[in-house]
């Protein structure tokens, strides 16, 4: 065996339990002149996104008539792993996440509402430490709700995975490279429907369901984090409006 | 508030916010008569600053800046490089300046920013010509063996007089830069001080060190309007002024280049004069901030290491 992910005491490289997630923390409105943004920590790995719209559609050739066209870029710092990476702009893997972004998110705003307009959604990952894809996704979300732009729920985002036979919940770096199955979820929690799926590697089924209840259990502990921003946020723009008096 | 008074103010927002729109230089010039900016700051000031070093774990060296709203994050990361064989003993600093998306609603994914490599060289010329870093201390093994830095600075949000907030944060993360331990082979192989001696025995230890910083660079945009000239212009003030004076120097007030991209106003020796005074000024200013910064995260780092 190549490497312990589980110490016998029952704890991980980075002192977590199975079932734990790492220190989460997001702030709303840190980008001034975007509709919406927000930062979202998962431990190490620090993501921020930006919204801007709804606007009119740049190109007229892609604008729909009877929703909102949305679109997302996800792009990295070059510093923000262990080896400089260059060219990270337009590669596979980037398209890749910046679809699942977009399509994760186009099924909670409400695009309906919005005909003939335009909403960017841009994430931009700070540091990488694992889990970049459910950050991203979490912090869209927050910055989503920060421009005001309507949805069915707010998304919440987590990944689980499967390593010396024991189920772990919200896998580091390290533990992502361990070669184990690497589940990502992303929930509405409200209407408790799953609206990401993405798993690689192999599992057998009766393990896939276990892993999966995990993953769900986290996106809906985020969830709850990420409603508690948002509450707080709109507290304070109540009070700074003087809508609410103490 | 009764509901009454609520509607009232709301419309007088609507209203001054068409004016902002609608006439905005009359409306900037309607705040420089009173002798203040529109953000609230008398004419000569610049936004407040803010640095802090040593954000970034997995860079060697890294500092955040911000300048009133506008955000600059700046990392550098460590290569071992050949160096050429004109300077043996030199190592190399590539800087990059880039906007990401999110910094602005102006950035259009996908097509690069025209101020990007504007910034980028203009970073890269401050650096050479203040002679910063005496890139000799980049050296590990003379002809064999240098560190290649790469300096990324990405503006997280723009909102004007960017070069003075890239310039800050690229000299605050060079003073943040940490040149790791490492053991050098007699053939110029580098590698991790923790390697095993006994494989290695012409190793060479080489101590974990920071750079020495010359004189440090510092810029000061200037917005220049026939009456007045306002000093680190936000985003708003620039796209309606539309000439700047850019003033390079170090913190002690020395020159060392001045640029103004044209423009609509010309500017007379006064106007230079003037934006170099202000530029004097700003330096002791931000000399403070500076010291306090990287002198914090040396103290931080003496702490650990205790």
């Amino acid at each position: 065996m190549a490497l312990e992910f589980i110490s016998p005491e029952g704890l991980r490289l980075d002192g977590r339990r199975p079932a734990e997630i790492r220190q989460l923390r997001a702030n709303l409105g840190v980008i001034d002149k975007a509709d919406g943004s927000a930062t979202f920590e998962m431990g190490n790995t620090k993501v921020i996104a930006a919204v801007y719209g709804p606007h009119e559609v740049q190109n007229r050739s892609q604008q729909l008539l009877d929703q909102a066209l949305v679109k997302c870029e996800y792009s990295m710092a070059n510093f923000s792993t262990g080896d400089r990476r260059r060219k990270q702009k337009g590669d596979r893997r980037s398209v890749e996440i910046s679809l699942v972004i977009r399509q994760s998110m186009e099924a909670a705003i409400m695009t309906h509402l919005l005909p003939r307009t335009q909403i960017d959604i841009f994430v931009h990952v700070l540091q990488a430490d694992g889990g970049t894809r459910s950050a991203c996704i979490n912090a869209a979300s927050l910055a989503l709700a920060d421009a005001g732009i309507p949805m069915r729920d707010i998304v919440a985002s987590c990944a689980s995975g499967y390593l010396n036979n024991t189920p772990l919940l919200d896998l580091n770096y390290l533990e992502d490279s361990g070669g184990g199955p690497d589940v990502t979820i992303a929930l509405l929690p409200k209407l408790d429907k799953i609206t990401l799926l993405q798993m690689d590697a192999k599992l057998p089924l009766e393990m896939f369901e276990k892993v999966f209840e995990l993953g769900n259990k986290g996106c809906v502990a985020i969830a709850n984090y990420m409603r508690n921003v948002l509450l707080e946020n709109t507290k304070d723009l109540a009070f700074a409006r003087g809508v609410v008096k103490v | 508030m009764t509901e009454h008074e609520h509607a009232a103010s709301v419309g007088e927002d609507v209203e001054l916010e068409a004016f902002r729109r609608l006439y905005p230089l009359e409306f900037l010039e309607k705040f420089l008569k009173d002798g203040v900016r529109p953000d609230g700051r008398p004419l000569g000031r610049a936004r407040s600053t803010l640095i802090s070093v040593g954000s970034l774990p997995h860079a060697e060296g890294s500092a955040m800046v911000k300048l009133g709203n506008t955000t600059m994050l700046a990392g550098v990361k460590l290569e071992v490089m050949t160096p050429s064989v004109d300077f043996p003993d030199e190592g190399r600093i590539v800087v990059d300046f880039q906007m990401p998306a999110i910094c602005s609603p102006h950035v259009r994914p996908g097509r690069q920013s025209e101020l990007e490599p504007v910034v980028s060289e203009q970073i890269r010329n401050a650096l050479s010509s203040s002679m910063m870093v005496d890139l000799r201390e980049l050296n590990i093994a003379p002809g064999k063996a240098a560190w290649m830095a790469y300096l990324d600075v990405y503006c997280l949000d723009s909102d004007g007089s960017l070069l003075d907030a890239a310039l800050l944060a690229t000299a605050a993360a060079l003073a943040d830069l940490k040149l790791p331990e490492v053991a050098v082979t007699d053939d110029g192989k580098v590698l991790p001080a923790s390697s095993d001696v006994q494989e290695h025995r012409s190793l060479k230890n080489i101590q974990s060190k920071r750079l020495k910083l010359g004189k440090i660079p510092m810029a000061l945009t200037c917005a220049v309007h026939p009456k007045y000239i306002l000093p680190d212009p936000t985003a708003e003030e620039e796209a309606i002024l539309k000439t700047t004076i850019t003033v390079l120097t170090d913190f002690s007030g020395q020159l060392f280049s001045l640029y103004k991209p044209g423009g609509e106003v010309l500017a007379s020796t006064s106007t230079v004069q003037d934006c170099f005074a202000l530029a004097k000024y700003r330096g002791k200013e931000l000399q403070k901030i500076f010291n306090n910064a990287v002198i914090d995260a040396e103290a931080d780092d003496a702490m650990v290491e205790d």
